[in-house]
């Protein structure tokens, strides 16, 4: 149990300034791509809770991040043109999906909850591929007018990539600081029990499919909200983000960055925009590449980069 | 009629190379308790070195017996080195370094041969049309639906009548039982991963002449028979066989009948099996 | 938790060295970027689009380059997936500080993208995607098109249906908007031309998706179903399966009129060879045997010469949208993007295709267009067109105000 100490408030305070810092001195390529890399490392991180934490390796979670971004676009669409009511539909809607899916898949252990997640997952995908009156179908959902955010008196345009990645910061900061909560909280200590053991902690009263449940729910709403950001940061909600190599990419993050430290797989987020970045600068086979250091993180660094980095760090202690 | 005729024969070509895959991972996940993502990209690499090897020699035959030989060794490689340190660890870990090697070889293919798509011709004494009714039907095809049964009905008697089958199934049912009997797991791991490997190529040399070859062809592969391994049962035979005729079936007559949800079907499927039989149709026995 | 974020901190350092060197160079050259699909099914079209795209340059550059200054290439793949067409267009034009985009090869991307030039500012010249809504519903100042599109393309399919005999029409196609919209504006066109013909409904029609390799369910779909006739939308590598699989299905066989509204792609016919059944209508938009102005005799040669295959439509595509930017420049004597913008626009120029014009109320080039039954050549190595039909630009292209496009002018 780990205690707050002077110098991890630091170091937070640190990497947050950093971040606010950073559209100043960072040319616009790079602020578009630091913003990416900030939704899909709240995404991973999202993901994490249910794999790290919870000890659930989760394929479906695509699912829910690209229902919230549909949930936002139809809202923008169908609704007013207000950025916390497409926050709110994303919301809303990843709830009530991971909520039901969540149910129903958390009885199931190990191997058969991936599939079982994976099939849900490319269920919903298939829903947005083919439903093409109301999903647009396999083009996509775009078209929409990004709402402007209204503070106080003043008017903030999102498509500006400053503003949107302030948005995407402050959303992102937001749900990291949830997560660390969850993860310090009684519940968050229940949740690693039930990792190591599923079965005593029937023995302290507390029910391994409620815990487990109530994790596939914090992390499908995340993910949705992930979700609606992508898609109001791409302009279009398309089927892909449901897909179940999506999922993956959530999955590569974490092992990338480590998935015992809560901001691990935002760390390998970042590892991978920088290194997909630095490759193709070169070279266009940047998968294979990719590959190769997955299996060789799988076999040397199974903490990820991340996590052994700070193995390294605390031996030298 | 006819309609109906043809589109079974669809449902069983496809199905019985679905088939062959499925027989390959399901057997791998039996005896070794691994789900091998890379599966789809040993499918892929069956075809591609069958069509490098046509071009070599000009015959589909060469290829088609050669090509999974050659894909069964690289599978040797792969298990020895990279998935056998893995065996102690949690599940997940061998599932995400499978993954990390099927984007290895999804994309190394498509370096070594192009992103382009590749036509292959099916041999002479295949290449023919055949007249059902008033319809005519590729005599490849056929040829598909009755080598599928063919090869499970020797794949059984292997596993029911020979030595080595006994043992296999002896391994999967308890490893550590079987090593306590003298039987050398690792060796016999590596012999399976082969193995299922080569059935992998063996379906993909056989479907270069049904459809293109070209470098996605592992993505969709890997889903569908990870289906039918579900809900077949993970381990059984009759099980892949079973699961991936009605897939099969499920795509041809879900693209007439149920236009509009029929990519859900076996997703569908797979969901209710998971819910309701989480062991699948023949689950449970090897 | 705290030593991960001091590493964290060091390594985004790291990102932000990485990010912030810029190269200065004293003679920049002019940068174009091209965005094709250079994987998966349709990868031989991104690879002949850059083919010619390459050939263009080079002309370009050795005729002295464009005002002076050499021009550059950078080609991306947008995988035929929208939110990957939008970020390597993002890469292009912040990172890379291209001059213009050009190319595109899907309708589903082309349609996310074009809102997108509008933020960034920078003129798209599309090469290939067809959906009319890019420049319909959809345009805006900063997307243009120099080739056909499926309201052109349809016009001229319905001109060659309703001299057929087939009443009854279905179609096979690709199960997003190309394949929709080409379906939609034939049956629109050709109610026009022949009220009697009937069309099934879209629950026995074939859309398939993208990835699809085996085509034998759908191929039967449509051997069972009522009609006689049957517009084929496929391309790229799904036509090439489709012909393969149905030809062995006894598919052509004469009881169904077949039109394949891109059949004769070169990319296609080259892959399918005698493989590709004599007697059938197809479209494209650009054929290289359609005319003999010294032009396009130019072109071919050129293009054959370099690469020993004949170029395809989408080869000419990327040619030709090369060769209207630099005419575009000369015309504003400038590269600055909204000078070359107004110089796109009522820009008329001869091209290997023919005379085309770029209307400036939808930026739609205004073009001509072939269709031509597919014969065989024993000099060609591939299916030729005999007999050729010819339509003019101004027969096929709808009038501004039937496209939908508000662009105030």
């Amino acid at each position: 149990m780990k205690n707050l100490s002077a110098l991890s408030v630091i170091s937070v305070s640190l990497l947050l300034l950093f971040l606010l810092v950073a559209p100043v001195f960072l040319s616009t390529y790079w602020i578009i791509t630091l913003t990416e890399i900030l939704i899909m490392s709240l995404f991973a991180m999202s993901f994490n809770l249910l794999f790290g934490y919870t000890g659930l390796l989760s394929f479906g979670q695509a699912g829910f991040f690209g229902a919230g971004g549909y949930f936002a676009v139809l809202m923008l669409l169908h609704g007013p043109e207000s950025l916390w009511a497409a926050l709110a539909a994303a919301i809303v809607g990843s709830c009530i999906l991971s909520i039901v899916i969540g149910w129903l898949c958390v009885r199931l252990d190990e191997i058969y909850f991936a599939i079982l997640t994976l099939g849900f997952g490319m269920m919903l995908f298939t829903i947005a591929h083919n439903w093409r009156s109301v999903t647009g179908g396999s083009d996509g959902l775009g078209n929409f007018i990004l709402p402007t955010v209204s503070f106080i008196h003043w008017r903030i345009s999102l498509s500006h990539p400053k503003h949107f990645y302030f948005l995407v910061l402050a959303v992102t900061t937001l749900g990291a600081g949830l997560l660390w909560r969850v993860v310090r909280s009684p519940f968050g200590l229940l949740l690693r029990a039930a990792r190591e053991n599923s079965n005593r902690i029937d023995f302290v009263g507390a029910n391994v499919r409620s815990v487990r449940l109530l994790a596939f729910v914090i992390a499908g709403v995340l993910a949705g909200i992930a979700g609606a950001l992508f898609a109001l940061f791409n302009r279009i909600a398309s089927p892909e983000m449901l897909h179940w190599s999506f999922s993956g990419k959530a999955v590569l993050m974490t092992i990338l960055g480590g998935s015992g430290v809560l901001i691990g797989p935002g760390v390998g987020a970042a590892i991978f925009f920088v290194l997909e970045h630095l490759i193709t600068m070169f070279t266009t086979n940047w998968m294979i590449i990719l590959g190769a250091i997955l299996v060789v993180l799988v076999l040397i660094f199974p903490k990820g980069v991340l996590g052994s980095a700070l193995n390294i760090l605390s031996r030298k202690k | 009629m006819d309609a109906f005729l043809i589109n079974v024969l669809n449902g069983l070509s496809w199905g019985m190379l679905l088939f062959l895959i499925s027989m390959g991972l399901t057997t791998v996940f039996g005896v070794m308790g691994v789900l091998n993502f890379a599966h789809g990209s040993l499918f892929m690499l069956g075809a591609y070195i069958c069509l490098q090897l046509m071009r070599w020699s000009g015959s589909f035959w060469i290829g088609l017996l050669l090509g999974p030989p050659v894909v069964a060794a690289l599978s040797v490689f792969i298990e020895r080195f990279l998935l056998r340190p893995l065996y102690d660890r949690d599940a997940s870990f061998q599932l995400l370094l499978t993954f990390g090697v099927m984007l290895f070889l999804d994309d190394g293919v498509r370096i070594l041969w192009g992103p382009a798509y590749h036509v292959v011709n099916p041999p002479e004494m295949l290449a023919g049309i055949v007249h059902i009714f008033s319809q005519s039907y590729p005599v490849y095809r056929i040829f598909l639906v009755i080598l599928g049964p063919l090869v499970g009905i020797a794949l059984w008697a292997f596993f029911t009548f020979t030595r080595w089958g006994k043992i296999l199934r002896a391994a999967a049912m308890d490893r550590q039982m079987a090593e306590i009997i003298g039987v050398r797991v690792p060796i016999l791991f590596t012999a399976v991963f082969a193995f299922g490997a080569w059935l992998a190529a063996l379906g993909g040399a056989l479907a270069a002449p049904h459809q293109s070859v070209g470098p996605a062809m592992g993505e969709h592969v890997i889903i569908e028979s990870f289906i039918v391994v579900v809900i077949g049962g993970m381990g059984s035979f009759p099980g892949a066989f079973i699961g991936a005729i009605i897939l099969g079936l499920l795509n041809s007559f879900g693209t007439t009948l149920m236009p509009n949800i029929h990519n859900a079907l076996p997703y569908i499927l797979l969901t209710v099996i998971l819910l309701t039989r989480p062991k699948g149709l023949f689950g449970g026995e090897t | 938790m705290k030593k991960s974020i001091v590493i964290c901190c060091v390594f985004l350092f790291g990102l932000l060295m990485a990010g912030s060197g810029t190269a200065s160079a004293s003679e920049k050259p002019v940068k174009i970027g091209f965005v094709y699909i250079m994987s998966g099914p349709f990868a031989t079209y991104g690879q002949f689009a850059k083919q010619g795209a390459e050939l263009a340059i080079d002309e370009v550059n050795k005729a002295g380059g464009i005002n002076g200054r050499k021009v550059e290439a950078l080609f991306e793949d947008s995988t035929g997936k929208p939110d990957v067409g939008i970020r390597v267009i993002r890469k292009l034009v912040y990172e890379n500080e291209v001059d213009i985009v050009m190319g595109i090869d899907s309708s589903g991307v082309a349609s996310a993208v074009a809102p997108v030039m509008n933020e960034l500012k920078t003129p798209l010249i599309i090469t290939h995607a067809a959906t009319p809504d890019v420049t319909g519903a959809k345009c805006n100042r900063y997307t243009f098109r120099i080739s056909l599109n499926v309201n052109q393309n349809m016009a001229m399919a319905a001109a060659v249906a309703s001299e057929l005999k087939a009443k009854t029409w279905t179609t096979a196609g690709p199960d997003y908007s190309f394949g929709y919209q080409s379906w939609e504006y034939f049956q629109k066109y050709l109610s026009k031309k022949k009220p009697d013909a009937q069309f099934l409904p879209v629950s026995e029609v074939a859309f398939s998706p993208s990835a699809t390799t085996d085509f034998s369910s759908f191929i039967s779909k449509i051997m069972n179903s009522k009609a006689d006739g049957v517009l084929i939308s496929l391309w790229g590598g799904n036509l090439i399966d489709f012909v393969r699989q149905a030809g062995d299905m006894g598919f052509f066989d004469g009881k169904r009129e077949v039109l394949l509204t891109l059949g004769a792609a070169t990319e296609v016919l080259y892959a399918l060879k005698e493989k590709m059944p004599e007697g059938l209508w197809v479209g494209t938009r650009y054929w290289f045997q359609a005319n003999d102005t010294p032009i396009n005799k130019a072109f071919v040669d050129a293009y054959f010469k370099r690469y020993a295959v004949y170029p395809s439509y989408n080869a000419h595509g990327a040619y030709t949208a090369v060769k209207a930017y630099m005419a575009a420049t000369v015309k504003a004597n400038s590269v600055e993007k909204e000078k070359v913008i107004d110089a796109l626009e009522g820009l008329s120029l001869d091209l290997p295709v023919g005379k085309i014009t770029i209307r400036a109320e939808d930026h739609q080039a205004v073009t001509d267009g072939v269709w031509g039954k597919t014969a065989s050549d024993p000099n060609m190595p591939i299916r030729v067109l005999k007999p050729i039909k010819f339509f003019s630009g101004k027969d096929i292209t709808p009038p501004v105000d039937e496209t939908e496009c508000k662009m105030k002018k």
